[in-house]
C-alpha cells in the first residue's frame, strides 16, 4: 500500500518531532513511553513511529522484522495522544494502528503477533489453550453460568488462563458473591473480547469477534457487564457499541465502589499494609477513571495509601498493552516498563504494589521477581485486598 | 516366515546408533519367527561395517561401489530393490532416517509394497506382522496391520528399540552393483556444517534448563557440562536472558520457545505458567529445584528436591560413568 | 514457474491434554479440538509464495479430503495461492499409498515445474506422502528441506540431516521437495483475507473423475486400533542423600533411553 491509501495520509506528516510524547502529564520524568524507556530511541517513541510509518509507506524505506517489532513495541498505552500538544493528537494512536493492520493484511507481522493472533482464531484466546479449559478457574467457587443474573461477569482471556490471574478471578467472583451480587459467567462459552486484536491491527478479526460476543450477550439477554480487566472494559464499553453493542459495561473497581458506597460489603476486617496503587492505562488514560479505585482502597481500614509520583493520567504503563503481555517485544530487562515502575513503587516506602488488570498483574509479578523484591514489595490486584478485608479467604 | 533385511546405516565413519537398534530388533524377530537376519551394508567402503554387523546377522551382504560415497538415497533404492526382488525378505528394517525418509517411500511404491514408518514397535502374531506408531503428538497409539503381500518395509524409531549385544559371526557376501543410471538428474554438491553459534533448541532432544537458581553466569559452565553428556543443549527460563547470562534463542516458554525434547531437565526452574506453557509436551520432565512447592514439580514425571549445585556435578559424573560401561 | 502445493488438514493435539478414542477406537474424540492447515504445509505454502513473488508463475494448492477440508484452501488461498482443488476423500484409511495415487493422478494433468509438500504431517506424522508422489510421477525429489534457491529450470537445495548437518543438492525440475518447519517464516493470514478467498471457487472432484475407482484404493496398510498409552505417575520424587539421588536419576534416565 502506498501512502496515498493510507488513512492518515494528509495528517501523519504533521509531527514536527516535539519529543512530548515522551513525557508524562504531570512532566515528572522523561520516560513515560513504555518503549521509548526500554530502548532510549527515538525510533520507539510515538513521533519516531509515525516517522517511520510515513518513509515507509512512501517507499523510503522497505518492511523489515526490524520496523515491525518497533511498529509492535507500542503497548497502545495513550500517553502520546494525552500529551502532544497538537490538534491531530487524537488520531496518532490510531495512525500506528493503522501501520500495523497494513502489517496485517500483508501477513508481515513478528512471528509472537503471529502466534497470537492465530490463537485467538482457533481457540479464542492468545495462549492457544483450548476453550474446553477455559471455564476451569472456576472450579469449587460455586460461581454460576449466565441465566438472567443481573450481571455478566466478564473474566477475559488472561483472568480465565493465566494461573495467577485465576485467583484474582477467583476473589473478585468470591466478594461479588459476598456482597450478595446477582451476577453469572459465561465459562467455557466465553470468547476473547478482542481489546488487543484490535490494537494489534487485526481489524477483520476484531469485527468477527465483537459481533459474535454481542450476538451472544444479547441472545442471552445480558444488559450489564462487569469486566475483571480494563482492557475488555475498554472494547465492550467504546467499540462495541459500533457493532450494535449497547450493553451497560461497568469494570469491577467500579462496581466495588459502588457496593462500598451502599455498605454491602463489610470490609472491617481491615487490611494493614502501606499501599501504592497503579492505574491501569485502559482503565486510567483510555477510560478516565482514577477515583473508583482510590475510594476502594480509601474506604478499607488499616491501608496506608501512597501515591507514585507519576499517578493518574502520568502512570507508567506496565508494558503489557497492545498484546505485549504475550509478544513481550520489551522484554524483561532492567530498562523495562514493568521494572521501572517496581521500582518505583518500592521507592514509595510502600509494601503492597495494588493493580486493578491481570495484565498489570503479571508483568509486575515478574518484574518484583526479576529485581529481587520478592521479600519487600507484593503485587496484589484489588480485589483481592477487598477479598481479605471481608475475611474471604 | 521368509528372511527378514536389516539395512545398516553409517555416517562419519562409525555405524548408525539407530542400526545397532533395529540389528537388534531384526535379531530378536528372526528368532522368533525361526528365520534368518540378512544385513545389508552399502557404501564406498563396508569392511568394517559388514565385520560389526555381522555379530548380529545370519548373513551380510556388503555391497561396494565409489559412488556410493556421495549420501544419495537413489542409488540406495536401486540397490535394495534389486536385492528385495531376488531374495523377497518378509520384512525390510531401517531406522527412521533423513536417508530413510528420502529412500523408503520411493522404494515402497517401485515394490508395491507396503511401508509403515517411525514405529515404536514391531511384533509377530500368528505370522502376521504388526507396528505400532505414536501419533498425535505422542498422545496415541495405533496400530497398524498389513494386508497379505510378501515383503513389508518398516522404518525403526530413533531409540525406541535396545540394543542387544551379538555374538554371531554371520556370513559375508560382497556384491558389486552394476549402476545402469546416472542420476544426473540430483547432483550431490556437498556437506554444510550447521551455523556456529545459532543454537535452535526446538530440534534438541534433551534440554537441560536453568532457572534463575542459577545465581550467576560462571555457573552455566556446569550445566553445560551436563548438557554434554546428555547429548543436548542448554535452555533457560525467562530470568536468564533478562540477565543476559545466555541469549534469547535458549528461553523455553510462553515468550519464548516451544520445544518437545525427550527430555527437559529443569534446574532450579519455578515452573511459572508462562515457562511451563513452553515446554509441556516434553516426553519426559525431571525438576531439581529446592523448593518442594515448586508448581513444576506438577508438571514433572521425577524430582529431586535439593540444591542443583549439589546435585548436578554428582549427576554429570554418574551419567558419564553409565556410559562408559 | 508453476508450483502445486500439497496440503492437509490436522486437528491441533498439541495442547490437548485429555485425549479421548472415540467408540470405534480408530479416531479420537475431536469435539473441542481445532482443526488447521498441518505446520510443514505452512512452510511449504510460504516457499511457494516466496518463489512466486520472486519468478512469477502459479501456485495451484491441492488436498485430497472432505468437504471440510474446503477451509484450508481458503487460507491457502488468502495467503496467496491462485487455485485451490480438493479432491473429495475421505482419507481416514490413512495409507498415504492411496493419498500419493489419488496426488499423483492429479499433478499429472496440472502444469507443474515444482511440487511442494509438507515433510510430514502433525497428526500421522508418516513422512512418505511427498516421496511417494514423486517416484508415481517419475520425477526426482529430495526430503527434509530446509533451503531452496530456484533458478530456471533448477533448483538448489539442502536438507536436513542428523545432528544438524545438512547436504545440498542441486536437482534439475521438474522435481518434487518436501519441507521442513523452519526454511522460512510463514506470513500471517489475516481474517480479512480469508473472508476474500471465501469468494474465490474450488475446484472439487472425486476419485472416479479421476478414473480412479474403489477397488483401486485398497489400502496395504492397515489400521487396527488407536489405543491412549500407558498414563503417566505424578511426579516420582526421588529421595535421599546426592550421590544416591543423582545415581538413581543417571540410572532411570538411561533406562528411559535417554543416553
Amino acid at each position: 500500500m502506498t501512502l496515498a491509501d493510507y488513512k492518515y495520509a494528509d495528517t501523519i506528516h504533521r509531527c514536527f518531532r516535539c519529543g512530548y510524547c515522551k513525557f508524562p502529564v504531570n512532566w515528572m520524568d522523561v520516560n513515560n513511553c513504555p518503549a521509548y524507556a526500554r530502548f532510549r530511541m527515538e525510533t520507539y517513541s510515538c513521533g519516531g513511529r509515525l516517522w517511520l510509518t510515513r518513509a515507509w509507506l512512501s517507499g523510503e524505506i522497505d518492511w523489515s522484522d526490524h520496523l515491525a517489532e518497533i511498529l509492535y513495541s507500542c503497548t497502545a498505552c495513550k500517553n502520546c495522544e494525552v500529551k502532544c500538544p497538537l490538534r491531530f493528537n487524537v488520531d496518532i494512536l490510531n495512525m500506528i494502528i493503522a501501520a500495523k493492520s497494513e502489517m496485517v493484511e500483508a501477513g508481515r507481522i513478528p512471528s509472537s503477533v503471529k502466534k497470537f493472533l492465530e490463537n485467538i482464531q482457533r481457540q479464542g484466546n492468545p495462549y492457544g489453550h483450548p476453550r474446553v479449559k477455559r471455564g476451569e478457574w472456576m472450579e469449587g467457587t460455586g460461581i454460576e453460568p449466565y441465566q438472567g443474573h443481573d450481571f455478566l461477569y466478564y473474566v477475559g482471556c488472561v483472568g480465565s488462563y493465566d494461573t495467577r490471574a485465576q485467583e484474582v478471578a477467583r476473589a473478585l467472583g468470591k466478594v461479588m458473591q459476598k456482597a450478595g451480587v446477582s451476577f453469572g459467567v459465561l465459562g467455557n462459552d466465553e470468547n476473547c473480547d478482542g481489546n488487543e486484536v484490535n490494537k494489534l491491527g487485526e481489524e477483520t478479526l476484531f469485527e468477527m469477534l465483537a459481533e459474535e460476543n454481542v450476538a451472544q450477550f444479547k441472545k442471552l439477554g445480558i444488559q450489564k457487564v462487569v469486566t475483571l480487566s480494563p482492557h475488555s472494559y475498554n472494547a465492550m464499553k467504546n467499540d462495541y457499541p459500533m457493532f450494535n453493542g449497547d450493553f451497560n459495561v461497568m469494570h469491577y473497581i467500579q462496581l466495588l465502589d459502588g457496593l462500598l458506597g451502599d455498605d454491602r460489603l463489610d470490609i472491617s476486617g481491615g487490611y494493614n499494609a502501606t499501599v501504592t496503587y497503579h492505574d491501569p492505562c485502559f482503565l486510567g488514560r483510555w477510560n478516565n477513571e482514577y477515583e473508583a479505585p482510590r475510594n476502594v482502597l480509601k474506604a478499607i481500614p488499616g491501608i496506608q495509601l501512597i501515591e507514585m509520583e507519576r499517578n493518574r493520567d502520568s502512570t507508567l504503563c506496565c508494558g503489557g498493552g497492545g498484546g505485549n503481555f504475550y509478544i513481550d517485544l520489551l522484554g524483561g530487562s532492567e530498562r523495562s516498563p514493568a521494572r521501572i515502575r517496581v521500582r518505583e513503587a518500592h521507592a514509595t516506602g510502600a509494601g503492597i504494589l495494588a493493580v486493578a488488570c491481570p495484565n498489570c498483574l503479571t508483568m509486575f509479578e515478574d518484574a518484583v521477581k526479576a529485581e529481587g523484591l520478592e521479600e519487600e514489595l507484593a503485587v496484589r490486584d484489588v480485589s483481592e485486598i477487598v477479598a481479605e478485608a471481608c475475611g474471604i479467604k | 516366515m521368509s528372511s527378514i533385511f536389516v539395512m545398516a546405516e553409517h555416517r562419519n565413519q562409525a555405524l548408525a546408533d539407530i542400526s545397532l537398534q533395529t540389528l537388534s530388533k531384526g535379531r530378536q524377530l528372526a528368532d522368533q519367527a525361526q528365520t534368518e537376519l540378512l544385513a545389508v551394508v552399502i557404501g564406498k567402503d563396508t569392511t568394517t561395517y559388514a565385520e560389526k554387523v555381522a555379530k548380529w546377522a545370519d548373513k551380510v551382504i556388503a555391497v561396494k561401489n565409489d559412488r556410493l560415497e556421495e549420501p544419495l538415497a537413489e542409488p540406495y533404492q536401486k540397490i535394495l530393490a534389486f536385492l528385495i526382488k531376488e531374495r523377497k525378505p518378509k520384512i525390510v528394517l531401517m531406522g527412521h532416517t533423513s536417508l530413510a525418509m528420502d529412500l523408503a517411500p520411493p522404494l515402497s511404491v517401485e515394490l508395491e509394497c507396503p511401508l509403515a514408518t517411525d514405529c515404536t514397535d514391531i511384533s509377530l502374531q500368528n505370522g502376521d506382522v504388526i507396528v505400532t506408531r505414536s501419533i498425535h503428538n505422542g498422545k496415541v497409539n495405533a496400530a497398524y496391520s498389513f494386508a497379505p503381500c510378501d515383503t513389508v518395509i518398516i522404518t525403526a524409531r530413533i531409540g525406541e528399540f535396545p540394543i542387544e549385544e551379538g555374538n554371531r559371526q554371520g556370513q559375508i557376501e560382497e556384491i558389486d552393483f552394476p549402476f545402469e543410471e546416472e542420476f544426473n538428474y540430483k547432483k550431490f554438491e556437498g556437506y554444510v556444517a550447521q551455523e556456529i553459534g545459532g543454537v535452535d533448541i526446538t530440534q534438541a532432544d534433551v534440554l537441560v534448563s536453568v532457572g534463575r537458581g542459577i545465581k550467576e553466569k560462571e555457573n552455566i559452565e556446569m550445566v553445560q557440562k551436563l548438557a554434554e553428556v546428555l547429548g543436548g543443549e542448554v535452555s533457560c527460563s525467562r530470568p536468564v536472558v533478562d540477565y543476559g547470562w545466555l541469549p534469547s534463542d535458549r528461553q523455553v516458554g510462553l515468550s519464548g520457545k516451544t520445544v518437545k525434547p525427550k527430555l527437559y531437565l529443569a534446574l532450579a526452574i519455578s515452573g511459572s505458567f508462562q515457562h511451563v506453557a513452553g515446554m509441556k509436551s516434553a516426553k519426559m520432565t525431571v525438576a531439581i529445584n529446592k523448593d518442594a512447592g515448586a508448581p513444576i514439580f506438577k508438571v514433572a514425571d521425577f524430582g529431586i528436591v535439593d540444591d542443583l549445585f549439589k546435585i548436578v556435578p554428582i549427576l554429570t559424573r554418574k551419567i558419564a560413568e553409565l556410559k562408559d560401561n | 514457474m508453476d508450483i502445486i502445493a500439497c496440503i492437509k488438514r490436522v486437528c491441533d493435539t498439541s495442547e490437548a491434554d485429555a485425549i479421548k478414542i472415540d467408540s470405534s477406537q480408530r479416531d479420537i474424540e475431536k469435539s473441542g479440538l481445532a482443526f488447521k492447515i498441518n505446520d510443514w504445509d505452512e512452510y511449504a505454502l510460504e516457499a511457494a509464495l516466496q518463489l512466486k513473488e520472486k519468478l512469477g508463475g502459479t501456485i495451484t494448492a491441492v488436498t485430497v479430503g472432505p468437504q471440510e477440508w474446503n477451509d484450508i484452501l481458503r487460507r491457502a488461498l488468502a495467503m496467496g495461492a491462485d487455485t485451490g482443488i480438493r479432491i473429495d476423500h475421505d482419507v481416514a484409511s490413512e495409507d498415504p499409498y492411496i493419498v500419493a495415487l489419488i496426488l499423483k493422478t492429479v499433478i499429472q494433468r496440472l502444469p507443474h515445474d515444482l511440487v511442494l509438500f509438507g515433510a510430514q504431517s502433525e497428526d500421522f506424522g508418516s513422512g512418505q506422502l511427498g516421496a511417494m508422489v514423486a517416484e508415481m510421477l517419475g520425477i526426482p525429489h529430495a526430503t527434509l528441506v530446509v533451503s531452496l534457491e530456484a533458478e530456471e529450470n533448477k533448483i538448489h537445495i539442502s536438507r536436513e540431516l542428523e545432528a544438524g548437518t545438512l547436504e545440498s543438492y542441486t536437482i534439475e525440475l521438474p522435481a518434487l521437495l518436501t519441507i521442513h518447519t523452519g526454511i522460512n517464516q510463514p506470513r500471517y493470514i489475516s481474517l480479512g483475507g480469508i473472508k476474500k478467498a471465501m469468494e474465490k471457487e474450488l475446484q472439487v472432484m472425486s476419485p472416479n473423475d479421476l478414473g480412479l475407482s474403489v477397488d483401486m484404493l485398497i489400502p496395504m496398510v492397515k489400521l487396527k486400533r488407536l489405543e491412549l498409552p500407558p498414563k503417566g505417575k505424578e511426579a516420582e520424587l526421588i529421595t535421599g542423600q546426592p550421590e544416591a539421588t543423582a545415581g538413581q536419576l543417571a540410572k532411570t534416565l538411561k533406562e528411559a533411553g535417554i543416553f
